[in-house]
């Protein structure tokens, strides 16, 4: 187990000097936005084999404890990031919001005890790839929606408004963030559906209110809230940047605050 | 995800129509454009939200504050696509809708018709339809009289800690002609027979074997089930009062070995190492297979020890047409998204 936290640590270390770089360049006016893009690249390697070598330790995947939900969770929302930071050069900046947001789960990850822990009859199926996939991807777009917005809000507070001035304007960013939080919709509800089969066959039920679906459902109905008010009224981008905010702190609470503090199957109690 | 009605400055809620004053509109049809209004819709999806919440904090109050607001949100929903083209010419977005619609119908239907319940099985017994508990549907009319199945053993691994492994558990079942069948069934699969679906689970446990003889009566054959085991391992009793007998009979199961090493891994097993105890009254008498007693008004042989599985019932006939409306509904959304944002680059 050593080895794979002494790497993990490195990947750590390695992610925080990529948002310290993108802070600080961001703050200077600078834009090493290859060096942000190489460290963050590098951390990712250093992550993916730290998750490998306990993956073949423990014979399963990081989905039981809070330190594997974490873990993976910080590894599958810097992959969704690196990816959009790649492919859309323009909203670049944007890493001096997401990366700070990073710091406090990579935070909490430290912190967890990584002990490992029981893997359940119930987990030795596809539809846990599926599922668990799935929402990590709507968590992945959520959080990009999250930045730009950040970067909306930050110029409404008059913060470094002539730092941010390199991506676009708060328009062409809120579309960018409704775009993302359309995505995430859609694989959220692919999320709720795979869960459900899962659930199904896993426990005899499709849906049985549980905490975590309960959760999982108020998220979308966040989703599908701010949604439909960005259309219907025509929200200004700082207000559908507080929205968005709004629904990543309900999805946040969902994927790492109920799944621990109640003994729903979720957590393979059967 | 109505957007394209507001994009094209349609307010369903506050414009009369698309000739605006020249022509008034009927009052029914400006009653339905307001019923279609989006920001209805808002508000319906916070009352939902809201009723969400209430329903998941007070048990009691589960059903009104989700029924409510889906009823009203289906009726908002059909109402703007009765009254707008815009949004009927946007196919995937209406499918989406529709699909959601068909969603609320068909969970309805479930509700009105599902059955969820629980059976224990001894080994070697067949399933005749009853229930230990039985929660249905005022509109059910299964046929679960007519499900015949028996559990002919099974095999649970354990790892250190009494950490629950895979099950399987070995089933004949009757098919509807009349034949049986063989099937393992465990974890991820159920035993599916006319609709009803038949779940393994962590209840399960050892089931001493009797027959049972009053004086001109049958031989009438049974078993009881002990509590679950290893949960219960230090409660392995219960008392029960065999058929047509008036008479208590208390049964106790003493095991003199380790049945399950909580130190190592293990399976599930009956144990060779026990003796049935067995009080009547004031009266306690230890048993072994092939030992008998009086008591009183018949006699009672003990034939063995077996193993019993606990079954989740569960039957709900919507269930491909539910997967069906959602997988329908999620890729409608996405093809709409697909078609709205392919038409502008993303770094534009």
């Amino acid at each position: 187990m050593e080895q794979e936290l002494q790497v993990l640590w490195a990947a750590i270390v390695t992610y925080v000097v990529a948002g310290v770089v993108s802070v600080v360049s961001v703050a200077l006016g600078k834009r090493p936005e290859r060096t942000v893009l190489a460290l963050m690249l590098g951390a990712l390697a250093l992550h993916t084999f730290s998750l490998g070598i306990r993956w073949e330790r423990l014979g399963h995947g990081p989905f039981i404890t809070m330190f594997e939900i974490l873990s993976s969770n910080v590894w599958s929302l810097m992959l969704a990031y690196s990816i959009v930071y790649w492919w859309l050069p323009r909203i670049r900046a944007s890493a001096a919001v997401v990366l700070p947001i990073m710091f406090v789960m990579m935070g909490w990850l430290m912190v967890v005890h990584p002990g490992e822990g029981h893997y359940p009859a119930t987990y030795h199926t596809p539809w846990l790839y599926i599922h668990i996939g799935l929402g990590k991807v709507f968590l992945g777009a959520v959080l990009v929606a999250v930045g730009l917005a950040g970067v909306v809000l930050l110029r409404r507070a008059g913060l470094g408004v002539a730092r941010l001035a390199v991506l676009p304007g708060d328009k062409q960013l809120d579309e960018l963030a409704f775009r993302c939080m359309a995505i995430g919709l859609v694989f959220h509800t692919l999320m709720l559906i795979a869960g459900a089969i899962w659930a199904q066959d896993a426990w005899g039920r499709y849906w049985d209110w549980d905490p975590l679906e309960t959760w999982a459902f108020l998220t979308w109905l966040t989703l599908v809230f701010t949604i439909h008010a960005r259309v219907t009224y025509r929200i200004s981008p700082p207000v559908h940047a507080v929205m968005i905010l709004g629904v990543f702190v309900v999805a946040y609470l969902t994927f790492f605050g109920v799944p621990f503090v109640s003994q729903v199957p979720h957590q393979g109690a059967v | 995800m109505r957007e394209d009605l507001a994009k094209d400055g349609i307010d369903i809620g506050g414009v009369a129509g698309a000739l605006g004053g020249a022509r008034r509109e009927a009052a029914p049809m400006r009653l339905l454009r307001s019923v279609a209004s989006l920001k209805v819709t808002l508000v319906l999806i916070a009352m939902l939200a809201v009723g969400l919440v209430i329903a998941f904090r007070f048990e009691h109050s589960r059903i009104w504050p989700m029924v409510v607001p889906l009823a009203l949100l289906s009726l908002n929903l059909m109402a703007a696509i009765a009254t707008n083209a815009v949004f009927r010419r946007q196919m995937p977005l209406l499918v989406f809708h529709l699909c959601l619609v068909a969603v609320l119908l068909l969970v309805s239907a479930g509700r009105l018709t599902y059955l969820k319940g629980f059976a224990g099985v001894t080994d070697g017994a067949v399933f005749d339809g009853e229930l230990a508990v039985r929660e249905q549907g005022p509109w059910h009319r299964g046929a679960l009289d007519e499900v015949r199945f028996a559990s002919s053993g099974f095999t649970i691994d354990y790892a250190p800690g009494w950490q629950r492994g895979a099950t399987r558990n070995q089933v004949l079942w009757q098919t509807p002609d009349g034949r049986w069948e063989k099937a393992e069934i465990g974890d991820q699969d159920p035993l599916v027979i006319r609709g009803y679906r038949f779940y393994t689970t962590f209840n399960k446990g050892f089931a001493p074997t009797f027959h049972w003889q009053q004086p001109g009566g049958p031989e009438l054959y049974g078993s009881v089930q002990l509590p679950s085991y290893p949960l219960n391992e230090y409660s392995q009793a219960v008392e029960w009062i065999p058929p047509g007998s008036d008479v208590a009979v208390w049964v106790m199961l003493d095991i003199d070995e380790i049945v399950i090493d909580p130190d190592d891994f293990a399976h599930f097993r009956l144990p060779n190492d026990y003796t049935l105890v067995v009080r009547v009254g004031d009266e306690r008498t230890e048993m072994r297979p092939g030992d008998a007693i009086a008591l009183g008004d018949g006699t009672l042989t003990f034939d063995g020890l077996r193993s019993w599985m606990g079954y989740r019932v569960f039957y709900d006939w919507t269930l491909p047409w539910l997967l069906a409306a959602c997988t329908v509904g999620v890729l409608s959304l996405g093809a709409h998204f697909w078609q709205k944002f392919t038409a502008k680059p993303w770094d534009a």
